[in-house]
């Protein structure tokens, strides 16, 4: 697998990611300590609970700030995002296929 | 060298499976179709389809591309074109192409063979006689080169893109480098990650159709007037973990491998053999997009799925691959190729030679849990009014 | 499922039907009363895939059991706003048309259109329904297992008394479904009769086809009786996707045709109510257009999401397909047609009178096999009208 696996609990894909994708069901509470965290952060506290395959912010990210996963950007979040909280559709949305913002649309 | 057995065709090509395809023209002559193969045996292949008796001038003329090239797909020994008899899309336009390629061909027309009874019996009979003619077809040696992988994506999750699309890019990746064509496709999961994809391309010419095709296919959203995010990601792609189209397309991606985009072609139009990574202009929903890349020849496709799709094709056996260890667990009677242990350390190398494996023995006749089950899902992607609409007029 | 009869005890008569021609084939017909909105006329166990992966499994859960029948089709995911809604609304619509006693809903898991979300609005209009889906019960094997299970259950649950009604309780669902001439001129008169009569008696005609009124907008509005039917027909009129490269030769057909020649399929009565696609009727009596295409499948499952028990289509090709759900009475105005087809056709509008397509129909509603029925030849369609995404 490409990036590195932070306390067998998530993978980080490439470096400048701000989110981990879990590799299990993660515990709100549960800590992730390694080095490979961004911001020189040794230890991570989920938030709350994260389901195996979705994410968790691996760094603060402000509403409107772009979020980066495969070293690429995925979306941008409509609010702060806190280290440790999961991101999904709730916080994080698409910048494209927006039809629903083009001009002239029903 | 990498090889494995397959029917030799007239026309040079190979094919791993040795089908009759029974072709419905039009929805009026699908119900006929399906019950003409339905006593074949599972060499006999039908493909029902909804494409009306009438369609508008392009969609039809896509209709006709698209029968056409099933009947030339390698994997046919004989194809038998069903007509109702007064179809704007006509049977025998469709069969002179198959014929065309050296497969043979038979037409059948209910209103001549005087209703639908009559022309079951007949068809029938036609089918026994393709039959016949398909067995006389050699089994030969082949080399990997001359295969055809069409690669899919579908009830994508998180682990898709993690591990399920990079072991399946890693095959694409051995057969370019055994001198075969891997076809990759499914334009609207390019949105977020053409960027990338266009770095790739062998060249500027091949780069502007690549980017046009993505920028026509993010346009689809805005003739519906609706946010992409109603049906893209989907549900069970969102309760996988898949946020953005952005997420989805940037792990789809992956499925393709990493070498040079040498060609972007429309849907179903003919893929080249022996021609590298082929970029196939298709949509995202699957069945449809893996009907293209047969009618384009592709013999063998590989499918990942995370959340566990199950669909088949008539014609060309398809390889399920899985990155969930809940779904390679739960679903295994579906599941060809066990992708999640890349989450367990399993390096993306070791998975994707399995698959490459996996891709040879299937083109050397091992049978795919699909074709076990007799999954063989059929759909022509329409041209839809709307879409039409947005052509302009063509004359 | 409903009374099977040998094709070979078929009579000749130009209408295929026995009862045609039996005086004593009496004013009414026998339906299956469930409670809820409309009478049926089949009793079928309805297997209805919320996606076209989910269909194999529909077909072969339909296929083992008696009475049941599936309804596959090509949508449920990859469809953007107005599709992927009319898709949802249809397939609950065709899982409470009252010739269903029961349905099964069968997901693979993943799609847009969720089989337990389409399961529960099913539910809301009084259908007895059962779900399963793909991944939830671990492969393909085991959910057609446990489909099986379920659907003869819902088998087993189904009314089987019948009771007489008159032609006040039927609903009848009419196509015409190229605008040939051969269609305008004979068949669609003769279809147009029958409507009238039905209507008189009391009952409800649907009629599908929108290119007709989109070809002759004004002159079909000023048949259309009330001014919040007039709205609904308005609401249709204003979002014809009309251009050159989408009009279909059907669409060239009718506009080319008189406006009185497009009319005269649901004959001389007012237009009560105007549908939506997938839309149930809910008018009292008489005629209500439905926003369909003429294209036969599309058209037909309109019609029975629409409630009809019957469909009555007129067919110059001699289209022969039946639908899952609803007995199709396949009409001709063409005599070459009706020559090549004879089999499949259930009546030559050129030799037969109102009366005897009438007594036909009756038949039908009263369980007497179409032909496509005895031939068990049917498609399934939903109409959309943007690309797959």
């Amino acid at each position: 697998m490409k990036g590195v696996v932070l306390d067998d609990a998530a993978v980080l894909l490439a470096d400048g990611d701000t989110v981990a994708t879990a590799i299990t069901d993660l515990e709100a509470g549960r800590t992730i300590e390694t080095e490979d965290l961004p911001d020189d952060r040794t230890v991570l506290e989920v938030a709350e609970p994260i389901a195996f395959g979705h994410k968790l912010a691996v760094t603060a990210i402000d509403a409107g700030e772009p979020i980066a996963k495969y070293g690429e950007v995925i979306g941008s979040a409509t609010e702060r995002i806190e280290p440790g909280e999961w991101v999904h559709t709730h916080n994080c949305e698409s910048n494209r296929g927006r039809g629903d913002l083009a001009e002239g649309s029903a | 060298m990498e090889t494995f057995s397959g029917y030799r065709r007239a026309d040079g090509r190979i094919g791993v499976r040795n089908r009759v395809a029974v072709l419905p023209t039009s929805v009026a002559a699908s119900a006929v179709a399906d019950r003409i193969a339905a006593d074949g045996g599972p060499r006999v292949t039908a493909t029902p389809h909804q494409m009306g008796t009438e369609q508008p001038e392009p969609a039809r003329r896509r209709t006709e591309r698209v029968l056409a090239g099933i009947g030339r797909n390698p994997n046919v020994g004989g194809a038998l074109v069903v007509e109702l008899g007064t179809e704007a899309a006509g049977a025998s336009a469709i069969a002179d192409e198959i014929a065309a390629g050296d497969t043979p061909v038979e037409t059948l027309s209910i209103r001549d063979a005087g209703g639908t009874r009559a022309a079951i019996d007949r068809g029938r009979e036609a089918v026994d006689a393709l039959l016949e003619e398909a067995a006389r077809a050699r089994l030969e040696s082949a080399d990997a080169s001359e295969l055809v992988f069409g690669v899919e994506c579908g009830g994508s999750d998180a682990t898709s893109g993690i591990a399920a699309n990079p072991a399946v890019g890693n095959a694409c990746d051995r057969l370019v480098e055994a001198g075969g064509t891997s076809c990759f496709s499914e334009t609207p999961e390019f949105i977020g990650a053409e960027h990338v994809l266009a770095e790739r391309c062998v060249d500027e010419s091949v780069r502007e159709r690549l980017l046009e095709c993505v920028d026509r296919r993010e346009s689809v959203a805005d003739l519906m007037g609706v946010d992409l995010r109603g049906t893209q990601p989907t549900p069970g792609n969102q309760e996988g973990g898949l946020t953005t189209i952005e997420e989805k397309s940037l792990g789809a991606i992956a499925k393709g491998g990493t070498t040079p985009i040498r060609d972007v072609v429309d849907y179903a139009d003919p893929l080249p053999v022996g021609g590298g990574l082929v970029v196939m202009d298709t949509p995202g929903y699957d069945v449809e997009s893996v009907v293209g890349k047969v009618a384009g020849g592709a013999q063998v496709i590989a499918f990942t799925t995370g959340r566990g799709s199950t669909t088949g094709n008539p014609i060309a056996p398809v390889i399920k691959v899985t990155g969930n260890p809940q779904t390679s667990d739960r679903m295994a009677t579906n599941m060809d190729v066990d992708a999640s242990t890349v989450l367990d350390g399993e390096s993306v190398e070791a998975v994707g030679e399995r698959v490459y494996e996996t891709l040879l023995s299937v083109a050397d006749g091992t049978r795919t849990e699909a074709e076990r089950r007799g999954m063989a899902e059929f759909a022509i992607n329409e041209l839809q009014p709307r879409e039409l609409a947005s052509l302009g007029d063509p004359t | 499922m409903t009374r099977e009869r040998d094709a070979d005890a078929e009579t000749d008569s130009a209408t295929g039907n026995a009862a045609a021609t039996e005086p004593g084939a009496g004013t009414g017909f026998e339906v299956y009363d469930r409670d809820r909105d409309g009478v049926g006329v089949r009793n079928r166990v309805l297997v209805v895939p919320s996606v076209i992966c989910s269909h194999t499994v529909a077909d072969r859960i339909a296929d083992a059991v008696p009475g049941a029948v599936s309804a596959p089709h090509d949508h449920g995911c990859g469809q953007l706003g107005d599709d992927s809604e009319r898709t949802e609304r249809t397939l609950v619509g065709v899982a409470a048309n009252p010739n269903v006693a029961g349905a099964l809903a069968v997901g693979l898991g993943c799609e847009t259109v969720q089989s337990d979300r389409l399961a529960g609005s099913i539910a809301d209009r009084g259908v007895p329904v059962e779900e399963i889906a793909i991944q939830r019960e671990g492969g393909t094997d085991a959910c057609r297992e446990a489909g099986i299970g379920r659907a003869t259950a819902l088998r087993a649950q189904a009314e089987t008394e019948r009771e007489r009604v008159g032609l006040e309780a039927a609903t009848i669902g009419v196509v015409s479904s190229d605008c040939r001439p051969s269609s305008l001129e004979s068949a669609d008169p003769l279809v147009g009769r029958v409507v009238e009569r039905i209507v008189d008696a009391g009952g409800r005609a649907l009629v599908a086809g929108n290119e007709r009124i989109h070809a002759h907008v004004g002159a079909v509005r000023e048949r259309v009786a009330t001014a919040d039917a007039r709205e609904r027909f308005d609401g249709v009129t204003d979002r014809a996707y009309d251009s050159p490269a989408a009009v279909t030769a059907t669409r060239k057909r009718a506009a080319d045709a008189t406006p009185e020649r497009v009319r005269r399929l649901w004959g001389d009565r007012p237009v009560r109510d105007v549908l939506e696609y997938g839309e149930r009727a809910a008018h009292e009596t008489g005629v209500a257009l439905v926003d369909a295409p003429s294209a036969f499948d599309e058209a037909a499952t309109a019609l029975a999401a629409a409630g009809a028990q019957v469909v009555i289509h007129v067919t110059a090709d001699g289209i022969p397909t039946g639908h899952p759900i609803v007995p199709v009475l396949t009409v001709t105005g063409d005599r070459d047609t009706y020559a090549a087809l004879r089999d499949d056709l259930d009546a030559f509008a050129g030799e037969t009178t109102p009366g005897e397509l009438l007594a036909t129909l009756r038949g039908v509603l009263d369980g007497e096999p179409t032909r496509s029925e005895r031939h068990g030849v049917t498609s399934f369609a939903i109409t959309r009208v943007g690309p797959s995404i």
